[in-house]
């Protein structure tokens, strides 16, 4: 047989050219006509069906999506927040909301100190001792021997803490005050401190500084709200197991140490030994004493509760004459988007890592797929 | 008439809606030609083929006319297609003509001509696949040198050097056979 000439050979090559069956080419004119409809036994991976889709397909229920979601986080985050944010200007930003468990998380106590009512000393009547509570003032029992009673059930001493703002017209203010005292006694707490002032709306106030027994700490709150229109409410825990436990055993130690020098002081034979020891056991019994005292701090701060309860006249605070202004409309707005930024910040901040783990996966994905391909043909 | 055809087609992703349907129909027995020999085997191939013009459908408004014609658009998608199949099987690509087409030989075709044919084929195994896929696109799919040059990402001059060297093979091929 003789070699093929260049047209001869692309001749025969042409003639070795596979031609469908015609069954098979009707069949795919029929897919054609209809647009291709998906076969059902043909191998689509999910990666191939998402590849399918147009980009703009995708996008747009994609990004509707987002802002949906964004909405939907925004406004959760704007309700959640506005119970508390509206009374943030409160005294010292207690992190318990109202109505919350007292239990629920450590927060900054409560100091009295710190708060500084603006009330004018001329016009106002002032009872900073103690009153009433003839009960509590027992309960400060011996140091050692109440220092395991100081724990709740869970033998945790928890200093709790909290705050109340009450609106009120101003010629309630004196008979709201009464029953402030009167919830008070009732539930064997100690006014510390309070003072009131007479006026006109937005004048007239009272301020309460009260220790309450914690365990009654629930009740008097119920009370107290139930004198007059709560504007807020914080309350606030602060978790002292720690320093508590550390002064008992320190106590603990100081009267072992003691025990030990009395004992030494017996066998002591000479003066001069005598005197020391005397010397080293007054230091320790000063310092027993130091941490007696200590130790019922910390138990008084278990026990009783910090409640302030303040009595306002006029519009809330968080309000500006009760009306809803341009202002507040272009605050709120304003928070709104704060809100809405970092949600979107935060969700950019998930997505992102995603985005460019899926995308170098997407790339390796597509190399690799080159290079089988590239290798079928190898 | 295949040139008109393009043309038409080529206009069409420009306008932003592509002649699918033109395309398939000017291309549907290339795109088996080409798919078969790279599969040799008739089922196999026709659902290559179908699944490949039915990614090509889904794609249609995403093809970028700057980046080729559509001819070699749709080609590139039947050989990834083709690729992924081999790849599914796991085996060797082998670019010889489809056994269907040699029993496609009759008596009145001559001795000469049956027997020259074979030799053909029996060369054009012998070829590096990528040699055999090359004249597969040349003259089972009838494509140009610069859709080759697209199909397979490479340069039309390169095309036209790697067809020459193919062709010079296939030759010697035949000539080991005679």
């Amino acid at each position: 047989m003789e070699t093929p000439r260049d047209d001869q050979l692309i001749a025969d090559l042409k003639a070795l050219r596979a031609t469908p069956r015609p069954e098979f080419a009707a069949e795919l004119d029929e897919r054609a006509a209809a647009g291709f409809p998906r076969r059902s036994h043909w191998r689509w991976t999910p990666f191939e069906r998402l590849r399918a889709v147009q980009p703009r397909k995708l996008l747009i229920p994609a990004g509707g999506l987002a802002v949906v979601a964004i909405a939907i986080a925004t406004a959760i985050a704007v309700s959640s927040n506005s119970g508390s944010t509206s009374e943030s200007s409160g005294l010292l930003g207690l992190t318990n909301q109202v109505g919350s468990a007292p239990q629920a998380q450590p927060a900054t106590p409560l100091h009295f100190e710190a708060e500084a009512e603006e009330v004018a000393p001329g016009s106002e009547t002032h009872a900073s001792s103690a009153a009433g509570a003839a009960g509590s003032t027992g309960h400060a029992a011996s140091p050692v021997q109440g220092f395991n009673s100081s724990f709740n059930a869970r033998n945790r001493a928890v200093e709790r803490n909290a705050e109340l703002v009450l609106g009120a017209d101003p010629a309630d203010v004196a008979d709201d005050s009464s029953e402030v005292f009167e919830a008070v006694h009732a539930h064997d707490g100690i006014v510390m401190r309070s003072s009131t002032r007479e006026g006109g709306a937005g004048v007239a106030a009272a301020r309460f500084e009260l220790l309450i027994p914690s365990a009654k700490l629930s009740d008097e709150l119920a009370a107290l709200s139930a004198i007059d229109e709560v504007r807020s409410r914080h309350e606030a825990t602060d978790d002292i197991t720690a320093p508590t436990v550390r002064t008992g055993e320190l106590l603990q130690d100081s009267k072992a140490r003691i025990d030990s020098l009395l004992a030494q002081l017996e066998g002591a034979e000479t003066e001069s030994e005598r005197e020391a020891v005397e010397e080293e056991l007054t230091a320790e019994r000063r310092h027993r004493a130091r941490l007696r005292g200590q130790l019922a701090h910390l138990e008084r701060r278990a026990d009783y509760s910090r409640v302030l309860v303040r009595i306002e006249t006029g519009a809330s605070e968080s309000s500006s004459g009760g009306a809803w202004s341009i202002d507040d409309a272009l605050g709120d707005a304003g928070h709104i988007l704060a809100v809405a930024a970092a949600v979107a910040v935060v969700a950019l901040a998930i997505l992102g890592p995603i985005a460019v783990v899926a995308l170098l996966a997407w790339l390796t994905h597509r190399a690799w797929v080159r290079r089988e391909r590239r290798r079928v043909l190898s | 008439m295949e040139q008109a055809l393009v043309a038409e087609a080529q206009e069409a992703p420009r306008a932003g809606d592509l002649v699918f349907d033109r395309l398939y129909r000017s291309n549907r027995d290339d795109v088996y030609a080409y798919v078969a020999s790279l599969l040799r085997d008739g089922p196999a191939a026709e659902e290559v083929t179908a699944a490949a013009f039915e990614r090509a459908y889904r794609k249609r408004n995403r093809f970028d006319p700057e980046r080729g014609d559509p001819r070699a658009w749709l080609f590139g998608i039947a050989r990834n297609a083709a690729l992924d199949e081999l790849r599914r099987r796991g085996r060797q690509a082998e670019l010889t003509a489809e056994p269907a087409a040699l029993d496609s030989f009759t008596p009145s075709e001559g001795a000469e001509r049956s027997e020259r044919r074979l030799a053909v084929s029996a060369a054009l195994a012998r070829l590096a696949p990528g040699e055999r896929e090359l004249i597969a696109l040349k003259f089972f799919a009838g494509l140009e040198n610069r859709e080759i040059a697209r199909v397979l990402d490479i340069s039309e001059s390169n095309t036209g050097t790697k067809l020459h060297r193919a062709m010079t093979k296939l030759r010697e091929a035949c000539d080991g056979n005679a």
